[in-house]
C-alpha cells in the first residue's frame, strides 16, 4: 500500500493539473457531452491525481490475462492512454489485465457510456451490449441473496477469453403496441422480449428467472450515499403513514461491514455501498475479483473457466485493493450535472404539474446529506436527485417477477431523474427505465403501474401544454 | 453493397464465396482501440452479419505481437489496430494472409491506399489502411485572444518567444503519439535543425506525461497551444471544449491498419469484417462524436462533421517516411529525455542565457562575437548521435549515461562561451 501511495503522489506535474481542468463544470446553459464527467473540486494534489487515475481505471480498457512484465520499463511506445498509470506504480499490481474468464464488456464505461446510461439493443440482431440479463432460480442464500443458475451464475457473461465458452448470447425482440392519451396524441410503446441463445451449459431450465438491466449512470453516488439511512426510512414512515404509495427499503449483505444494511444502489436496491456496487461489478461484468468479490465468476459447470481462473498467476485479487480505492474514490466525487432552465415559465409550470400527479411523491425532490466518511465534501448539502431510495411496485407492465432481497418481482428502486435532461445530448440512442424499453420520458411514464398508476393516469389525462411542460421540466433535470 | 462485394471478392479469400455460403459463426479480432470506437463496429457488423459474434480481445501494441507469432496465432483471425511498426514484421515473417488489394477488381480510386506522396497500405497486399490520424497544433483560440499571442500555424512557430509558458508538450517516452510526432518534426525539419527547434519549443512547455495531456492542458485554458495526435482535440471539441486542431503544411496522416492473420481459422468472416471495416458504413462509424478518425475512404468526407479535416484535399509535398521513424524511436524517445525532459530547467535558462548573449552579440556588430554566440547555441542543442547512428540504436543505461555526461559537457561549455560573449560586449 504504501508504495502505491508512493506512485500516485509521484505521478508528475502534468498529470495531476489535469485533473483540475476536469472539475470545472460545464455551463449550466451550456452542456456538454462531457457534463457527466465532473468532479468535486479535489482537495489537494493527491486527490487531484486520484480522481484522474480512477477516470482512466474507469475508462480503459481490460485485457485477459496476467500484468506484462515489460510494462512500465523502457522507451517503446505505450499503444493506449494510461501509460501514466501503468508507469506509476500499477504495473506490479496487475495494470489493466485480469479480465474474465467470462465477462459482459471490456471496460466499465462501455455500459455507462460517459458516465450515463447504457443502451438496449436496437433490433433483433443486435445483442446485448451496454446492458445485462439476471439470472437466478427460485430461492436464496442465508444472506438473502438471489439463488444463482447452478450453470450460469447470477447473470449472463456473453463474452469470454480465448479457450473458455462464453456462457450465451442474448438478443431483445421488441412488441410494440400504440397508446393513445386522452388529448389524441398516441404514443408508440414497445416492450422487450428476452431470447437467449448458444447457451453452452445446457438450457436455462423452466424455472430461470430473467431480469434485462441497463447500465445505470453512475454520476451523484457519493451524494445518494451521504444522504443518512435515517432519512430514508422516514419517507418510508411517512408514505406509510399518507397511505397513496408505500416504499420499502431493500435490507442487504453488506460484505466489508459483515452485517445486513440498507440497500441503496442499484435498480432493485441489492447494494448497500458504491464500494460493494462497484467492486460487484467488476466482479459480475469484468471477471476482475476484489478483496470483496476474492472468487472468480466461475459457476460450477464451467470447468474451462474454473481451470482459467486456477492458471491466473498475476496478483490476485485482480484489481488491487489501491485501484478499489481509487475508482471509489472518483465514483464518489462525480457530480450530478447542473439543471438548465429551471427558471423558465414551462419548466415551473412542469414542475408543479409533477408534483400535482403525484410523481413527487417517489421521486423525492430533496434530500439532505450528511457527513461522508471517506470524501467530506459531499455533507451538508441539499441535494435534488428525484428519488427516495425506496423500493415501489411499478405494477405488471415493468415486473421482471425477479425477487432480490426483499424487493419482490414487481418492484424496483425509484430511479433517481437527475441528469435526465442530458440523455439525448449523449446517447446514441436515448433509452429510459431498467431495460431500456422507453425512448423518450414519456414512454418511460406510461409503463408505470402498481403504486405509480395514478400518476401515470394522471399524465395520460394532461391537456397537451401541461404535458409539454412536464416533458420541459423533465428534461431541465 | 456493391463496393463491399467488391472489396472482399478482391481479398482473394475463397473469392465469391462470402454470399453464396454463410460466413462461420464467430470471428476473434486483436485490437488496441479504445471500447468506442470497437463497440461500434463490432455492433454494426453484427447487424449486417447476423449468425456471425464478433469477439474481441483487446492487447496493447506490445502484448499482441507474442499472440500474433504464437501458437495458431492465439485464435486470431484480424489484427486492427493503430501500430505501425507491427504490420510490416508480421508480413515480413509471414503471418498475415494475402488481401490481394492489387487485383485489379480492387478498386484504388475508391480506396486510395495513399495520401498524396505518402503510402498508407501495404503495396505487397498483406494489410491496409483502415483509418488515419493526423498531427496538429491543437489551440484554444480564447487563450490566444485573451492574451494577444499569436496562433501557431508551423511547428516553428511554437518556438516563437511570445509563447514561451503557453505551449504544452507530449514526452515522447511515456505518450503514446509523442514519438511519431517527434519524428515528424524531424524530419520536417532535418536531424540537427528539428532537435534544435525541439529543444526551443520544449524548454518553456508543460511536458506532459499522459495521452490526452496536452489536449487536457489546451482545453482547460491552462496552456494555449500544443502539438498532439488530432483525434484527442477532436474528440474535445465534439464534447464542447473551447479548442481547435490546425494542421501545420509539414506535417503526415499516419495510418492504422487491419490485415487478417495467415492462421485465421474463420477466413471468410474475417473478409467480411475487413470488408466492413473499409465500406463506405464503416468508415462513416468513425465521424462519431466519440471516435472521430480520419476515414481512408475520400468519398465518404462528404458526409463528414463540420470542421472535420480532410486529408485527402490538404496533403502537401511532404512525405513522412514512417519505417524511418519506427526504425529510430526508442532513440529517439529516449533522446528527448536525456535532451529535454531531464534537464529542462538547466535548458530553459541556457537558451534564455543565450539568446540574450546572440543580442549582445548583435549590438556590437562584431561578426565573430555573433558566430561565437551561435557557435554557443549549436553547442547547447547539440545531439550527441548523428541520424545515421539512431537509426535501430538500442538505448542503454550505459549509453544513457554516457549522454548525459557529453549533454552535460557540452551545455557547460555553452554556458561558458556565452558568459565570455557578454563579458565582451561589456553587458552582466
Amino acid at each position: 500500500m504504501r508504495r502505491t501511495l508512493h506512485a500516485l503522489l509521484g505521478l508528475s506535474v502534468a498529470l495531476s493539473a489535469t485533473a483540475g481542468a476536469a472539475v470545472q463544470a460545464a455551463a449550466p446553459s451550456n452542456p456538454t457531452r462531457s457534463a457527466l464527467d465532473q468532479t468535486l473540486p479535489p482537495t489537494d494534489e493527491a486527490q487531484r491525481v486520484q480522481f484522474t487515475i480512477g477516470r482512466i481505471l474507469f475508462n480503459h480498457v481490460w485485457t485477459p490475462g496476467g500484468p506484462d512484465p515489460e510494462a512500465g520499463t523502457g522507451v517503446g511506445r505505450a499503444q493506449a492512454g494510461g501509460r501514466a498509470l501503468v508507469q506509476n506504480g500499477f504495473a506490479g499490481e496487475g495494470g489493466f489485465h485480469g479480465l474474465g474468464p467470462t465477462y459482459n464488456r471490456l471496460s466499465c464505461a462501455a455500459c455507462h457510456i460517459k458516465n450515463g446510461r447504457g443502451e438496449p439493443p436496437q433490433g433483433p440482431d443486435d445483442a446485448l451490449r451496454a446492458m445485462l440479463v439476471r439470472l437466478s432460480v427460485p430461492g436464496e442464500d442465508a444472506r438473502g441473496r438471489p439463488k444463482p443458475h447452478p450453470a450460469y451464475g447470477d447473470q449472463i457473461n456473453d463474452q469470454s477469453v480465448p479457450g473458455v465458452p462464453a456462457e450465451a448470447r442474448v438478443f431483445f425482440t421488441w412488441h410494440e403496441r400504440v397508446e393513445r392519451l386522452a388529448d389524441g396524441t398516441e404514443v408508440p410503446l414497445r416492450a422487450p422480449e428476452i431470447r437467449i441463445t448458444d447457451p453452452a451449459f445446457g438450457p436455462l431450465g423452466s424455472d430461470v428467472m430473467t431480469s434485462p438491466r441497463m447500465g445505470p449512470p453512475v454520476f451523484g453516488l457519493g451524494l445518494l450515499e451521504a444522504v443518512p439511512e435515517r432519512v430514508i426510512l422516514a419517507l418510508a414512515e411517512t408514505q406509510a403513514r399518507e397511505g397513496v404509495v408505500s416504499g420499502q427499503p431493500n435490507r442487504v449483505w453488506d460484505r466489508e461491514a459483515g452485517v445486513e444494511a440498507l440497500g441503496r444502489f442499484g435498480l432493485k436496491a441489492n447494494q448497500p455501498t458504491v464500494r460493494q456496487q462497484i467492486a460487484g461489478a467488476f466482479v459480475g461484468d469484468l471477471g476482475i475479483t476484489t478483496r470483496l468479490y476474492p472468487e472468480p465468476n466461475c459457476p460450477e459447470a464451467q470447468d474451462a473457466c474454473a481451470a482459467y481462473a486456477a492458471k491466473d498467476e498475476g496478483p490476485q485479487p485482480e484489481l488491487s485493493e489501491a485501484m478499489l480505492d481509487t475508482i471509489h474514490l472518483y465514483t464518489l466525487a462525480l457530480q450530478p450535472p447542473p439543471r438548465r432552465n429551471a427558471g423558465d415559465p414551462a419548466v415551473r409550470r412542469g414542475e408543479a404539474v409533477f408534483a400535482e400527479a403525484g410523481c413527487a411523491r417517489c421521486h423525492a425532490p430533496s434530500l439532505e446529506t450528511a457527513e461522508h466518511p471517506r470524501l467530506p465534501g459531499l455533507g451538508g448539502e441539499t441535494i435534488h436527485p428525484y428519488s427516495d431510495l425506496l423500493l415501489h411496485d411499478l405494477g405488471d407492465g415493468l415486473a421482471d417477477g425477479r425477487p432480490d432481497h426483499r424487493a419482490g418481482g414487481r418492484q424496483w428502486r425509484t430511479t433517481p431523474l437527475w441528469g435526465l435532461g442530458l440523455v439525448p445530448l449523449i446517447a446514441d440512442h436515448p433509452a429510459y427505465l431498467h431495460d431500456g424499453r422507453a425512448r423518450n420520458p414519456l414512454e418511460a411514464v406510461l409503463w408505470h403501474g402498481g403504486e405509480a398508476q395514478g400518476s401515470a393516469d394522471a399524465v395520460r389525462a394532461l391537456p397537451t401544454a401541461d404535458r409539454a411542460a412536464l416533458l420541459s421540466f423533465l428534461a431541465s433535470l | 453493397m456493391r463496393l463491399r462485394a467488391l472489396v472482399v471478392l478482391a481479398m482473394g479469400i475463397l473469392p465469391g464465396a462470402l454470399h453464396a455460403e454463410p460466413l462461420e459463426s464467430s470471428l476473434l479480432v486483436l485490437t488496441s482501440y479504445p471500447d468506442e470506437l470497437v463497440a461500434r463496429f463490432e455492433a454494426a457488423f453484427e447487424r449486417a452479419n447476423p449468425g456471425t459474434d464478433l469477439r474481441v480481445l483487446w492487447k496493447t501494441g506490445r502484448e499482441a505481437m507474442p499472440i500474433l507469432r504464437g501458437a495458431d496465432q492465439g485464435g486470431v483471425d484480424v489484427y486492427w489496430t493503430p501500430a505501425l511498426r507491427n504490420f510490416p514484421l508480421l508480413r515480413d515473417e509471414g503471418r498475415l494472409r494475402p488481401l490481394d488489394i492489387a487485383s485489379p477488381e480492387f478498386d484504388r480510386e475508391a480506396l486510395p491506399g495513399r495520401i498524396g506522396a505518402q503510402t498508407l497500405s501495404d503495396p505487397s497486399g498483406r494489410f491496409e489502411a483502415f483509418e488515419v490520424a493526423g498531427y496538429g497544433i491543437v489551440v484554444n483560440p480564447a487563450y490566444l485572444a485573451d492574451r494577444g499571442l499569436p496562433t501557431p500555424r508551423r511547428w516553428a512557430d511554437l518556438a516563437d518567444p511570445a509563447l514561451a509558458g503557453h505551449v504544452a508538450f507530449p514526452v515522447p517516452s511515456r505518450v503514446g503519439f509523442a514519438p511519431v510526432l517527434v519524428d515528424i518534426i524531424l524530419q520536417a525539419e532535418g536531424w540537427t535543425a528539428g532537435w534544435t527547434l525541439l529543444q526551443r519549443i520544449a524548454a518553456g512547455a508543460e511536458l506532459a506525461d499522459r495521452g490526452p495531456g496536452v489536449g487536457d492542458s489546451v482545453a482547460s485554458g491552462r496552456r494555449g497551444a500544443g502539438p498532439t495526435i488530432d483525434f484527442q482535440a477532436l474528440n474535445a471539441q465534439a464534447d464542447g471544449k473551447p479548442v481547435e486542431i490546425l494542421y501545420p503544411e509539414r506535417t503526415a496522416w499516419l495510418p492504422a491498419h487491419i490485415g487478417v492473420t495467415a492462421a485465421a481459422p474463420h477466413p471468410k468472416a474475417a473478409a467480411a469484417f475487413v470488408a466492413f471495416a473499409l465500406s463506405e458504413e464503416g468508415q462513416r462509424i468513425l465521424f462519431h462524436p466519440d471516435i472521430r478518425r480520419h476515414p481512408v475512404r475520400p468519398a465518404v468526407y462528404r458526409d463528414a462533421p463540420a470542421g472535420t479535416g480532410n486529408p485527402f484535399a490538404a496533403a502537401g509535398a511532404f512525405a513522412y517516411e514512417t519505417e524511418r521513424g519506427s526504425r529510430r524511436e526508442p532513440a529517439v524517445a529516449a533522446l528527448f529525455d536525456a535532451l529535454i525532459t531531464r534537464r529542462q530547467d538547466e535548458l530553459r535558462e541556457l537558451l534564455a542565457l543565450l539568446d540574450k548573449a546572440r543580442r549582445a552579440a548583435a549590438r556590437t556588430g562584431d561578426p565573430a562575437l555573433a558566430a561565437q554566440a551561435e557557435e554557443a547555441l549549436a553547442l547547447a542543442t547539440a545531439v550527441p548521435v548523428t541520424e545515421e547512428e539512431a537509426a535501430g540504436l538500442a538505448v542503454t543505461p550505459a549509453l544513457d549515461q554516457h549522454w548525459a555526461e557529453r549533454i552535460g559537457k557540452a551545455r557547460a561549455a555553452a554556458a561558458d562561451t556565452a558568459r565570455a560573449v557578454l563579458a565582451a560586449a561589456k553587458e552582466p
